[in-house]
């Protein structure tokens, strides 16, 4: 049953990473979203098929649910999970092809996460160079992430993706008077997106139950007709598990557009540790370990309180 | 959504209680709703004919499948009514309350019908060395090194396995290692060696040095073979190569080829178990097989002729001829076919197989190396000989079943050759005398357990970036040139025909 589980999130790790993180919530899931989408870049840039990405995304989220943020640059980790993936798996990418496709996205060449409003940067080569040195070094990050990355998952990179199931079980449908072209490109389309989700639905559902919100997402999008049974339960997911991970799914679009107000840095190119720090700093929350602090910002103390006091009628709030 | 995920992964009792509250209250006025649906549909049928009567069909559907199923059967106005619109209200109301997450679906309401759960286990960092004592080095080799070794706080005796790792290697820990380690963690079988966990040096800033750790197995085939003054009785290797056949069939069933069977990879406890080790060169293939695999695999004395002739795509068939060397090996004590080169290798397969024509094996010219190899032609003196296998002649004890299992694991073609599920339900297995119960097998000194000091001749298996043998023009034409005399010679050797 290998080929259909997966290794999930543990509550106590779910919960430990949202409360005990220096970082607030809005920048972990920026970050976490941010470079999900690095990953995916990087992976239509190496060529590399989508299953590959996709496993590659799915276990940087597992890294980061053990390991915290800011251990490593978000990049290296990114580059080092797709390079890891690629290598065990039967298309393998070279470190140097690796390095030149996280040297492009991240220069000012390159329009990934630049705000589609300005102009697309003109293509300057020197921005995207690397130096001898400057690859010895990218080199060397990317192979100790690479460990890191599998001495955090006990050195288990098994990943079942949703994708194929999804392809069998809407073979199994009768979806009347639509294309399966149609709804299966659907389906699918929901299943990358959800790659990218912040609330890491690879780790908290497994892949029989992902495949079947996709299917029933694209359906309602499509409007074709379900079938008016409970129709999940033959593919063993329950009603209360489809409801939830159907809105999950669904709400990647907005949380993605307030991500970007949250995290103005979001629109000037990928985000790096300096990029959060700078918007610590902003928001008065760095702990600069003696480390002069802005002026402007508030007293840490009073911030904190207040930071306290927010996190309190949050969760107020959800229960 | 990110607002309210601080709490929906929250797990204290105060949440639990709370969501189990919740569900209840949910689950109440659900009940009512579907009860109140029920008589709306049965006083104004007129009305909402259409509406009630697929509810009501539902229902009915629903009973009907749940008895079937034998699940609990929840009484009908239980049942919820369904349609889309229903469903994302349902869903949206799912998402607010934290009950929808992950933390608690198993406790689901007792009307759930029985859904398959998948268990994929959990994750998290790898252990560390120190969690164990060493206690005796078993071998250092061409893999790397293994010690037994025993855990602090259970007791346990383990095998502790040392990936070999080279700090000039560029591309960072061996794609090899991790494959072993990826396929083993996926295995789940009596005759494959369990890999329990991986566990790291102590210094964990930089991960240097990776331990497999093992289930600790006294002995290897090998070296069993090498010391036992008599051969296996028959039952005991009919005991062997059917647990060697489970493993060998569990790991094709599961898209695993080995790629490197041989007696020293298979150990043998001292309760009559054998299992698999060493994955060292498995991979996961599909079907059809990918186009482009290493030919550099396999021990040269059990790797399979269509390997030797260049076949970049092969399947589980080379496995099978593996086991067919090990087989013979377990008869005489002997490896069947020990080649000192390719060439070599090749010669001694032809010897004792004959050499391939058209009707054993169809595409065997197209092979890459075939093309240069000059055969005896057919109508030369020893022709009729030549072209069958002396696998009789050369087990003169073997009973015919036993000469056919074996003739069909050494069949040149590797469509022609069984495959581990053919072999699983031979005749041989069913033969007098029964295979030997696993534990009346006798016991043995055991050397990685110190009882005496292991030593290896196998030649080992090749190395990733090897130059693959380009056999060359090779002129096998004189392989058989003194046979017949050496068949008339033997003594108590039967002619076969």
């Amino acid at each position: 049953m290998s080929h259909m589980s997966n290794p999930l999130a543990t509550p106590r790790q779910l919960y430990q990473r949202r409360s005990f993180s220096s970082l607030p919530s809005e920048l972990q899931d920026a970050i976490f979203f941010a470079t999900q989408c690095l990953t995916q870049a990087a992976g239509v840039l190496l060529k590399l098929p989508q299953s590959a990405t996709a496993q590659a995304n799915v276990l940087l989220a597992r890294y980061w649910l053990v390991e915290p943020f800011m251990s490593h640059e978000f990049s290296d980790i990114s580059a080092a999970s797709i390079y890891l993936v690629a290598k065990v798996g039967p298309s393998p990418r070279s470190p140097r092809h690796v390095s030149n496709v996280y040297a492009y996205l991240l220069s000012t060449s390159s329009s990934f996460f630049r705000s589609p409003s300005l102009p697309p940067p003109s293509n300057n080569p020197s921005s995207y160079y690397l130096s001898d040195s400057a690859y010895q070094s990218f080199h060397n990050r990317i192979l100790a992430a690479e460990a890191r990355i599998l001495y955090a998952l006990s050195f288990n990179t098994h990943v079942s993706l949703p994708h194929p199931l999804a392809v069998t079980y809407l073979q199994t449908l009768d979806f009347l008077y639509v294309r399966k072209e149609k709804i299966s490109k659907r389906a699918l389309a929901y299943l990358n997106t959800s790659l990218l989700s912040p609330q890491m639905l690879y780790l908290t559902s497994q892949p029989n139950a992902l495949a079947v919100a996709a299917i029933y997402n694209a359906a309602k999008d499509i409007g074709a007709k379900m079938p008016e049974c409970e129709w999940w339960e033959v593919f063993d997911v329950d009603r209360e598990e489809l409801g939830f991970l159907v809105v999950a799914m669904r709400s990647l679009e907005g949380s993605a557009r307030k991500m970007r107000e949250d995290v103005p840095a979001m629109t000037e190119g990928m985000i790096t540790r300096k990029t959060i720090e700078d918007e610590m700093k902003r928001r008065g929350l760095y702990a600069g370990n003696g480390y002069d602090m802005d002026s402007k910002a508030l007293d840490p103390e009073a911030e904190m309180a207040r930071q306290m006091d927010e996190k309190m009628a949050a969760m107020e709030a959800a229960r | 959504m990110t607002g309210n995920g601080k709490s929906r992964w929250a797990d204290d009792e105060e949440d639990a209680a709370l969501e189990a509250q919740l569900r209840k209250e949910k689950e109440e006025k659900k009940r009512l709703k579907a009860e109140k649906a029920r008589k709306l549909g049965a006083e104004k049928q007129a009305a909402a004919a259409a509406a009630a009567a697929s509810a009501a069909a539902q229902r009915e559907q629903q009973a009907h499948y749940d008895g079937d199923e034998g699940a609990n059967n929840g009484p009908p106005s239980k049942r919820r009514r369904l349609s889309p619109e229903h469903e994302t209200a349902g869903a949206g109301a799912s998402s607010s309350a934290p009950a929808g997450g992950s933390s608690d679906r198993n406790t689901s309401s007792s009307s759930a019908p029985k859904l398959l759960r998948f268990d994929g286990g959990a994750f998290g960092k790898s252990r560390s060395v120190e969690e164990y004592d060493k206690l005796n080095d078993i071998e250092e080799g061409a893999y790397g090194w293994v010690a037994r070794a025993q855990e602090h706080a259970t007791g346990k005796v383990v095998a502790l396995k040392r990936l070999k790792i080279d700090p000039k290697d560029r591309s960072g820990l061996p794609v090899t290692g991790l494959r072993e380690i990826q396929i083993l963690k996926d295995c789940d079988h009596r005759n494959v060696l369990k890999l329990q966990e991986v566990v790291v040096g102590q210094d964990t800033s930089k991960i240097e040095s990776i331990f497999l750790v093992l289930d600790f197995i006294e002995h290897d085939l090998k070296s069993i073979l090498e010391d036992m003054p008599e051969p296996f009785l028959a039952s005991e290797v009919k005991t062997l190569l059917l647990q060697l056949s489970a493993g060998v069939n569990y790991l094709h069933d599961n898209w695993i080829l080995h790629r490197d069977l041989k007696t020293s990879n298979l150990l043998l406890n001292n309760r009559g178990q054998l299992k698999i080790a060493d994955f060292g060169m498995a991979r996961y293939v599909g079907d059809p097989p990918p186009k482009k695999l290493t030919q550099l695999v396999v021990t040269l004395w059990y790797r399979a002729p269509e390997l030797l002739l260049g076949a970049s795509r092969y399947d589980s068939a080379i496995d099978m001829w593996s086991v067919g060397c090990i087989f013979g090996e377990l008869l005489t004590r002997e490896p069947l076919l020990q080649g000192k080169n390719e060439v070599d290798e090749l010669t001694k397969i032809f010897e004792l197989c004959g050499i391939p024509t058209d009707e054993t094996w169809p595409s065997f010219r197209r092979l890459p190396n075939a093309r240069s190899l000059r055969l005896p032609t057919t109508n030369s003196a020893g022709a009729r000989i030549a072209t069958g296998s002396l696998v009789r002649a050369k087990f003169p004890l073997l009973r015919s079943a036993g000469v056919a299992l074996l003739n069909g694991l050494l069949a040149l073609d590797p469509d022609r050759r069984l495959t581990a599920k053919e072999m699983l339900e031979h005749e041989y297995f069913r033969q007098d005398p029964k295979p030997k119960q696993e534990v009346l097998f006798p016991t043995f000194p055991s050397k990685a357990g110190q009882e005496r000091r292991r030593r290896r001749q196998t030649p080992n298996a090749p190395v990733r970036g090897q130059a693959v043998a380009d056999l060359g023009a090779v002129d096998l034409s004189g392989i058989f040139s003194g046979r017949e005399r050496e068949e008339r010679g033997g003594g108590f050797s039967l002619r076969m025909v």
